[in-house]
């Protein structure tokens, strides 16, 4: 048994060693593996950025309520009245003072400049209040202060900053006849919250006519997860014709946007696989023939078929999982933490960041190694069956 | 014997290495056309936008509205031919998934600035005299199986109509045709009237406004006219052409179309290098033989050529066989890709796009080879194996 260990290792170091006889050929099968796995790692990192932008954003102790059938929060509409109504709902968290914790807002688009294309495109204003701003737990400036109620003053999350012009801190905004001043800049952890500008809620209802009507209601939920009791009140109550549900399941849904990115990834990197897979063939069975006298030899000398086979097949792991670390490198330096916005379902700008989890390096690694296990195994069954004086002979 | 018989010869000799060399060619030219032609299909609702239409949408943004007696003052501006006003519906039949491209739209002037759109007179009548009535486009009539005279019950996302719920009911009483095979009719339109007459918030707003000018040559001055006209005002205004409009909106789904097609790309080039290194290295093995050819008296020329043609041969089989299977995706995801991308077709610059790139892989491929054959040294060679 040791020795079959060792005629195999023999036998690996042998064909590992031989490599550069066969350069060009062992650098294309890299090249080709290293290509495809950094093609689905961009899909997929796209795919999981925007994911988790949008699922990070959601959280279980806050729900969401808009109008029945809106989808979105951009189409709903919330009368005062109906806010003062889900005020009374039991299930909802109060203050020490038995304030209700519930946040009427509104949500209107604007335009913004966009870096990269220098074309307008949709920003989320979201009018908000203190206790809206509490119940996004992780919400915290990182420049400049709090905008003052009454004002039209706002702040600006990162990631407008970041994909936007002209929002420095300090800068005047203007949307419409109205100026607004930047005067400061917020960050939620990285999720869909930092893709918004934010300011008083009661300036946007009188600037943009909104009389006292909202867009949505979030509300903080007494017992995480549990929306039973706003349920209950919605359905005894006509006059309330919304839905609820928590902020996590808002987002979620949201967050499946960009799922058929990840679909698409995975079929042009499948496809793409057959392709590389044809070319890592082809450097294989050039390594079999390339090495067949010593194949031939080592047989002769008592090696097994199965040293041989062995051999092979762990040449073209190694190269393919060299494609494989070369493909994910690439991938990690180019794309991981790339900022990229697109237009979300409340149809404004989501700018959320490319990103490569370790679950999707395991991806990459699986494919890599697939295609060296299926690259080697023809050939190596090959080299293992090449009865000896075939070989010597193909090879003088 | 003549040349392209040794050609044969020579390509065959191995023919696995032949079979894999094509395959990887043929699936690099297979990702290329069909990601081409999406990404084509994604580009073209742009260039189908009018040129010489302008739409006016409040500066804010365009989901802002518009006060509906900006409708008459740019009607009276000078320059300004014909001008229509239309309100986003947000519709949607029996389930929300299934969303309608619905407007309200003031009905006589809309047919007046949409001249693409083609409703036979009868049609077009009852149309206008009917409040409750709906002009369908025909591949959404089709989609949806709406036949004149139809009731139909859209709701609507955003409003709510006065008598409760967000359905409406409306009557079919037209179907009309784009002007030209390409115009995308899955969309309807109904009275403007009947919209702001049956919604709760009432009152008198418009989404915005298209309009045509007296010729498209003034255009710049008649939209810088507009936005001056209504500089300072409640609501601010800004009026593009529609292409630069329909642009900018496709511009908001952003980079990340950009990104990919990038990605997709790098991808289609390395494969050709890692194919190209296979193709080269078979004329290399040969280096024997072609001094065989060559004391043999052939012509240095004519291996040249040879071996170039070769490497053409392998590419051109490999490409124009991916390109046929693109194609027949295509053809086959159409019918049911129809909804999101009406235009998904492979074009005459796609494919000649194609093959160029197969003649490039082709002659880089063969070229270094060929080039060492035509200067090989017969000695040498003969040394050297």
């Amino acid at each position: 048994m040791t020795s079959l260990f060792a005629q195999i290792g023999t036998v690996a170091m042998m064909n590992i060693r031989s490599l550069p006889r066969r350069l060009w050929m062992s650098l294309a099968m890299v090249l080709a593996s290293a290509v495809v796995v950094a093609i689905l790692l961009a899909f997929l990192a796209m795919a999981k950025g925007f994911e988790s932008t949008m699922n990070s954003a959601g959280s279980d102790r806050v729900a969401v309520m808009m109008r029945e059938g809106s989808a979105a929060e951009i189409n709903s509409v919330i009368t005062r009245e109906q806010v003062n109504l889900i005020e009374e709902s039991p299930g909802i968290a109060r203050d020490t003072e038995g304030a209700p914790l519930v946040s009427p807002e509104l949500y209107v688009i604007v335009d913004g400049l966009k870096k990269s294309s220098a074309t307008k495109a949709n920003i989320p204003l979201r009018g908000i209040n203190t206790t809206g701003m509490a119940m996004r737990g992780n919400m915290q400036l990182v420049e400049g202060r709090m905008f003052t109620a009454g004002t039209n003053e706002l702040i600006v999350g990162t990631g407008v900053l970041r994909e936007f012009d002209g929002f420095a801190l300090g800068e005047e905004v203007r949307f419409g006849k109205n100026v607004w001043t930047v005067v400061g800049v917020f960050t939620t952890g990285g999720n869909v919250f930092e893709s918004e500008l934010w300011a008083d809620v009661k300036v946007i209802q009188s600037h943009y006519d909104r009389g006292s009507s909202y867009q949505t209601i979030r509300a903080q939920l007494e017992t995480p997860g549990d929306i039973s009791g706003l349920e209950k009140t919605i359905e005894l109550e006509p006059r309330l014709n919304l839905e609820v549900q928590t902020e996590s399941a808002y987002f979620a849904a949201q967050g499946k946007q960009l799922e058929y990115m990840a679909i698409f990834g995975r079929v042009i990197s499948a496809i793409m696989a057959l392709g590389a897979l044809a070319g890592a063939l082809n450097t294989m069975y050039t390594s079999v023939a390339d090495r067949a006298k010593e194949i031939a030899t080592l047989r002769t000398l008592g090696f097994s078929n199965l040293s041989a086979f062995c051999g092979t097949m762990i040449e073209a792991l190694v190269l393919s999982a060299a494609g494989g670390l070369l493909g994910s490198a690439a991938a990690f330096l180019f794309f991981d933490g790339l900022s990229a916005s697109t237009l979300g379902g409340s149809f404004t700008q989501v700018v959320f960041s490319f990103e490569m989890s370790p679950d999707l390096f395991a991806q990459g690694a699986q494919l890599a190694l697939l295609i060296g296990f299926t690259s080697g195994f023809f050939p190596a069954w090959r080299a293992a069956r090449l009865p000896v004086i075939v070989a010597f002979r193909a090879a003088t | 014997m003549n040349d392209l018989y040794l050609i044969y010869k020579n390509m065959t000799r191995k023919p696995l290495r032949l079979f894999l060399t094509c395959f990887a060619i043929f699936i690099a030219f297979l990702i290329f056309s069909a990601v081409t032609t999406l990404k084509s299909a994604l580009d073209s609702g742009v260039d189908l936008a009018a040129d010489d239409r302008l739409v006016v949408v409040n500066s804010i943004n365009f989901t802002q509205p518009l006060p509906i007696a900006y409708y008459q003052k740019v009607a009276a501006i000078e320059g300004v031919k014909e001008v229509t006003h239309l309100n986003w519906f947000g519709g949607f039949y029996q389930d929300a998934k299934n969303q309608i491209i619905t407007m309200a739209v003031e009905p006589e002037s809309y047919l007046r600035v949409y001249n693409e759109v083609v409703v036979i007179p009868e049609q077009k009548s009852a149309w206008l005299q009917t409040r409750q009535g709906i002009l369908i486009g025909r591949k959404l009539a089709e989609t949806q199986g709406w036949k004149i005279g139809d009731k139909i019950p859209l709701s609507s996302n955003i409003f709510s109509h006065k008598d409760g719920g967000h359905s409406w009911e409306f009557v079919v009483s037209g179907i009309f045709d784009g002007v030209d095979e390409n115009y995308d009719t899955r969309y309807a339109v109904f009275h403007y009237k009947y919209f702001m007459e049956t919604q709760t918030f009432g009152g008198d707003w418009i989404g915005w406004m298209t309009l045509v000018t007296q010729d498209p040559s003034i255009n710049q001055q008649v939209a810088d006219v507009i936005d001056a006209t209504f500089a300072n005002s409640q609501a601010e205004t800004d009026t593009s052409t529609e292409k630069a409009f329909n642009k900018a909106f496709i511009e908001q789904i952003g980079n990340i179309g950009l990104i990919i097609f990038g990605v997709v790309f790098m991808a289609f080039f390395t494969i050709l290098i890692v194919v190209g290194n296979t193709m080269a290295l078979a004329v290399r093995e040969r280096t024997g033989e072609i001094a065989v050819l060559k004391t043999l008296g052939f012509s240095a020329p004519r291996v040249f050529g040879m071996v170039l043609v070769e490497s053409l041969l392998v590419a051109l089989i490999g490409g124009f066989l991916g390109l046929a299977m693109g194609w027949l995706i295509i053809e086959g995801a159409k019918s049911s890709m129809a909804q999101f991308l009406p235009n998904l077709a492979m074009g005459g610059d796609i494919v000649a796009q194609a093959v160029l790139y197969m003649i490039l892989l082709g002659l880089v491929t063969g070229l270094v080879p060929a080039y060492n054959a035509l200067r090989l040294n017969i000695i040498t060679a003969f040394n050297r194996s």
